[in-house]
């Protein structure tokens, strides 16, 4: 009988163990978290939630959405980037007031937050688990966060799915690209009230790169790079660079047409006459993103900046 | 027996109950207080009972008297509901105690610890320490908080000269420039920082009530227990400090000693409510005022009443807050001027209206 009872708490003690696993998180806490998380809520849906989404874990709930689901944030990601009807994480209260009572209602299993979190951490870790992602360049940059994402949660084969594929894309494309240039240089503006250049995070970017162009250098102004998005760049300044291809994005605010419109209206107000002066406006080097669909460090967002690209490709070749 | 008070009437006439030892309160103060603190008391029933979790009024009942509620009810009233209803209270409560000690010390009703500077001193320093140290303890922010506030009260006594006949205006018009002054460095702080540091900034900046855990509030009672001294202490010097400088010297205070003691006084109240749940701008000026137009003030009672008054209007704007949680979000700054300012402008005007009809 001893020994039954003995194999038996053996056998629960070993489930237990194996229903969990021990991790070190990036702000270098250990963090006993699920084997198999199943309920888990992102603290910051476009740079945390959107990779998972992509991945196919759904995250049961998300910080930037009202309790009713609706995206606080000006732009619903869920919505923009995927074209499949998905369900979206309920909210868990408003910005600058989460709900505990309903962020606990939800019962997560494990709640992912960023370092911008961490002061959040003595009402978060009473709730679930609390695994912190470095968020920031430069310690993140492209699809980093993704693949990390894809190894902590075990969807590694996924993501070389979806990254094959996306590299397939991306070779081909290349092919049809800068043919005369060598080392073709680009700059990437995200456009608020004022022109930011934008950081090394998004699937923009990614994909810019990996076609096979460059970041353009911006002298002193490179200097400050601890941003998720971007920097500030004068519109002094902004008026003689020169790259092979400048990008284009305006805010997820913009309420225009469409988002090329919307970019042309927000130039026209910070520097007036662009169209008139800036090189790559004049020698039809501009392609125009939607920021909503390739701002996030996701392969979805890279391949929305392909079909940009692709689309700015063919509409060169009838104009020529 | 002997400690009961008598009823008699004050030399304005008015009804007082009088002790032994001379101290003399009027019936009228003691009413207004009783009737905030059952205003208290209803607005803290609804607070305790909004939220996600289902709580009726007989399981509060009973778990105010020890009943065993199921572990959903229990984490939303003991870990949310109650620190959080009694951290607005005593936020409340100190910001508008340090208002109403500012507006007797300058002798200004426009005073209070965001004009003299004293808060925008602990914000500032806050905001540092969240640009510059990202994950400081909360040790930490207090400290800073703290010694902010500290260092715009000795500047500020400083610049004026500390001597006993410093006018309060001059006072005040330092504490606005040294308010100034800080306003543009949190300006630059919030422009110039990266977009989600700018943004975590900006949230603090609107005040929350999301850190009122109990080891908060445990850490901000000493304060308010702190306050009920000073009440005792510096209430009888405020009403002298109220007929200016000279009168209250020729009454036996030393202002060269007591001017900075009151001024350290208000720092701490109010430093201690900043690094609790952010700037609460108006509440300090808005509170005394309301607290005023309710029955005529002054020294203790005044402290008393306004601070009841301000933990009432911090409790109203958290219960708004938490009503409206919908799909636009309601700092509590703002659910404060929403509910504050419209009874200060009735109060203003309900005043302005007595004295025309007494004229």
């Amino acid at each position: 009988m001893k020994v039954l009872v003995f194999l038996a708490g053996l056998l629960a003690s070993t489930m237990a163990w194996a229903n969990e696993r021990t991790v070190t998180d990036d702000a270098g806490r250990s963090v006993t978290i699920p084997a198999d998380p199943q309920r888990i809520v992102v603290m910051h849906e476009p740079v945390l939630g959107i990779p998972l989404i992509e991945l196919g874990i759904v995250p049961v709930g998300s910080y930037g959405r009202a309790p009713s689901g609706k995206s606080l944030i000006g732009v619903d990601f869920i919505e923009t980037i995927f074209d499949a009807d998905i369900r979206k994480p309920e909210g868990i209260g408003t910005v600058g007031q989460i709900s505990l009572e309903k962020l606990r209602s939800l019962k997560p299993d494990l709640i992912l937050a960023s370092e911008l979190d961490l002061n959040k951490l003595d009402q978060l870790e009473p709730i679930a688990p609390v695994y912190i992602k470095h968020v920031r360049t430069p310690q993140t940059s492209g699809f980093n966060i993704q693949k990390q994402l894809a190894k902590l949660f075990r969807k590694e084969k996924e993501f070389e799915t979806l990254q094959a594929n996306y590299r397939e894309r991306v070779r081909k494309l290349a092919q049809t690209l800068h043919k005369a240039e060598v080392n073709p240089s680009y700059l990437a503006v995200f456009l608020t009230d004022q022109i930011n250049a934008i950081e090394q995070i998004s699937g923009a970017i990614q994909a810019i790169e990996d076609l096979g162009y460059q970041r353009l250098s911006l002298g002193e102004q490179d200097i400050q790079r601890d941003s998720i998005l971007f920097v500030p760049i004068s519109s002094e300044v902004f008026g003689t660079l020169d790259p092979d291809l400048l990008v284009v994005m305006n805010s997820f605010q913009n309420r225009a047409a469409d988002h090329k419109t919307g970019a042309k209206e927000a130039l026209d107000q910070i520097t007036p006459g662009w169209n008139y002066f800036l090189k790559p406006a004049k020698e039809n080097r501009i392609v125009y993103l939607d920021s909503s669909k390739v701002t996030t460090p996701t392969i979805a967002s890279a391949n929305h900046t392909l079909d940009s690209i692709e689309a700015w490709l063919q509409t060169s070749s009838t104009n020529q | 027996m002997r400690y009961l008070p008598t009823p008699g009437r004050s030399l304005d006439g008015r009804k007082v109950l009088r002790f032994e030892n001379g101290t003399e309160i009027r019936t009228q103060n003691l009413s207004t207080a009783l009737l905030l603190t059952l205003c208290i008391c209803l607005l803290a029933a609804v607070s305790v009972h909004l939220g996600q979790t289902r709580i009726s009024i007989q399981e509060l009942l009973e778990a105010l008297s020890g009943s065993v509620l199921d572990e959903e009810q229990d984490y939303a009233l003991w870990t949310i509901r109650i620190p959080r209803l009694l951290m607005a209270f005593m936020v409340g409560w100190s910001i508008a105690i340090a208002g109403a000690v500012m507006q007797s010390l300058a002798r200004n009703p426009l005073a209070d610890p965001g004009l003299f500077g004293l808060n925008q001193g602990a914000t500032t320093m806050i905001l540092l320490l969240i640009v510059l140290v990202p994950a400081a303890s909360k040790l930490m922010i207090m400290s800073s908080a703290l010694i902010g506030g500290l260092l715009v009260a000795t500047l500020l006594i400083w610049l004026v000269g500390g001597g006993a006949r410093t006018h309060g205006l001059a006072i005040l018009l330092m504490g606005i420039a040294l308010e100034t002054v800080l306003s543009s460095i949190t300006s630059l702080l919030i422009l110039y920082t990266p977009q989600e540091v700018s943004y975590a900034l900006a949230d603090w900046l609107a005040g929350s009530l999301f850190n009122a855990t109990a080891e908060n509030v445990l850490t901000f009672l000493p304060f308010f227990v702190f306050s009920f001294a000073g009440i005792l202490l510096i209430g009888p010097c405020l009403s002298r400090y109220e007929l200016g400088n000279d009168a209250a010297m020729a009454l036996g205070l030393s202002i060269r000693l007591t001017r900075p003691l009151i001024l350290g006084f208000a720092v701490l109240l109010s430093t201690a409510a900043v690094t609790s749940v952010g700037p609460l701008t108006f509440l300090g000026i808005l509170a005394p005022h309301i607290a005023a137009f309710l029955t005529p003030l002054k020294g203790r009672a005044r402290l008393f009443i306004s601070g009841l008054v301000g933990g009432l209007l911090v409790i109203s704007a958290d219960v708004l807050t938490r009503s409206l949680e919908s799909d636009i979000p309601v700092p509590i700054g703002l659910s404060l001027t929403l509910i504050g300012v419209p009874l200060f402008i009735l109060a203003l005007r309900l005043q302005a209206i007595n004295r025309q009809t007494q004229h």
